[in-house]
């Protein structure tokens, strides 16, 4: 039985150009962009560690949306567009998340009912 | 909540043209009234805009938005035209009664310009409002 | 993992030009609501974001500092009126229909790119 870390190899070379590094909204005081071309920085040495990657990065977006819509609710920015798009792009993410999730969990029980 | 993008501008506008279209029909109405409280005949009034700055507004270091108010309301001091009408009961002694100071056309230019710019600041608010239900529908 | 996906230069591009639409209706706002104040100003964007703007898309540095939409004097209003006003009610008109286009065409590319996205990862059309 293959243990999980062997599908490191295609992780990291699927996940290759992709960098983590930004946990920060998109669009948000501090979001930094990807060089065009940019390699990676997926820690490739745990396959649980790109899960709390993908986990940090979907919170960061909800993070994000809340501020953006508590500052249209308050008042403080008549900026509804900005809002609608961080609630989208949150709900991307998120919804990512859990077609992972969803396919780790089927992976699961193909294994375990393979025959030993 | 501000969803539909100057709104505050738009409203003291609508405002400010409101008055001053009554300010308009006050003087059409007192086109002829020769005999008013204060003695003599009705003077015109005129408004006056002036603009003020939005507050909470561009912290970016722009320039803010302007609102828009009535400055002031303040009567024309030019004498009106007087006429000879010796039976008239404001007649002066040599039969001459001087009328208010009001132009009908002009107050009529007056009248159509201020509608116009009534008509044009609700395209503005209602242009707003169609924006932001663009903007409701990102995604879907 | 996620942020790349939204990272794409349309858009990136879509998201700051919708803060610019908004700000100009802001503007065109002001400006006809004191089409009658003397010695009012005609505001609109400052020129100065669009070339900034282009200067970032250029060297690829696209989002690296953020980069707001201002408000100024609009320099190329001429047309001034006795009493120092320079604002044109019919070229605000026009100005709000041109920006109001451009805010649709907008929100279209930022929602097809969302639809994109979400199909993408859902597997279904809608």
């Amino acid at each position: 039985m293959t243990p999980i870390g062997a599908v490191n190899p295609l992780a990291s070379s699927v996940l290759g150009r992709l960098d983590p590094a930004e946990l920060t909204g998109v669009g948000g005081p501090n979001a930094a962009p990807l060089p065009p071309g940019g390699t990676a920085a997926v820690p490739t040495d745990s396959f649980s560690a790109m899960l709390d990657n993908l986990v940090g990065t979907v919170n960061a977006k909800e993070v994000a949306a809340t501020q953006q819509t508590t500052s249209v609710l308050m008042g403080d920015s008549g900026a509804l567009h900005q809002s609608m798009i961080a609630m989208q792009e949150s709900g991307v993410a998120f919804s990512l998340m859990v077609q992972v999730r969803n396919k780790l969990v089927d992976s699961y029980q193909e294994l375990m009912r393979m025959q030993v | 909540m501000n969803l539909i993008s100057g709104v505050d501008v738009t409203a003291s506008a609508l405002n400010a043209q409101k008055i001053r279209l009554d300010i308009v029909a006050q003087n059409i109405a007192n086109a002829e009234t020769t005999r008013t409280a204060e003695g003599g005949p009705y003077q015109r009034q005129v408004v006056s805009f002036e603009s003020e700055l939005v507050k909470s507004q561009q912290a970016n270091g722009g320039l803010p938005l302007q609102t828009v108010k009535v400055a002031s309301i303040s009567t024309d001091p030019t004498a009106g035209s007087k006429v000879y009408n010796p039976q008239h009961p404001d007649a002066g002694p040599d039969g001459m009664v001087t009328m208010p100071n009001v132009n009908l056309a002009f107050e009529m230019v007056d009248l159509i310009t201020a509608s116009r710019a009534y008509e044009a600041n609700l395209s503005i608010v209602k242009n707003a409002k169609q924006m932001a239900e663009k903007a409701l529908e990102i995604g879907h | 993992m996620i942020d790349p996906i939204f990272q794409t230069d349309t858009y990136q591009l879509a998201r700051k030009l919708l803060d610019v639409s908004a700000l100009r209706q802001q503007a065109i706002a002001s400006n006809v609501a004191n089409a009658e104040t003397p010695g009012y100003r005609r505001l609109d964007v400052n020129p100065a974001f669009e070339t900034q703007l282009r200067a970032q898309m250029s060297t690829g540095a696209f989002g690296s500092e953020v980069l707001k939409p201002t408000l100024s004097t609009d320099p190329s209003a001429t047309n001034t009126k006795p009493d120092g006003n320079n604002v044109e009610i019919e070229s605000e008109l026009l100005a709000m229909n041109r920006n109001s286009v451009e805010y649709d065409y907008l929100t279209q590319v930022v929602s097809s790119n969302l639809k994109q996205l979400k199909m993408a990862i859902t597997g279904n059309i809608t």
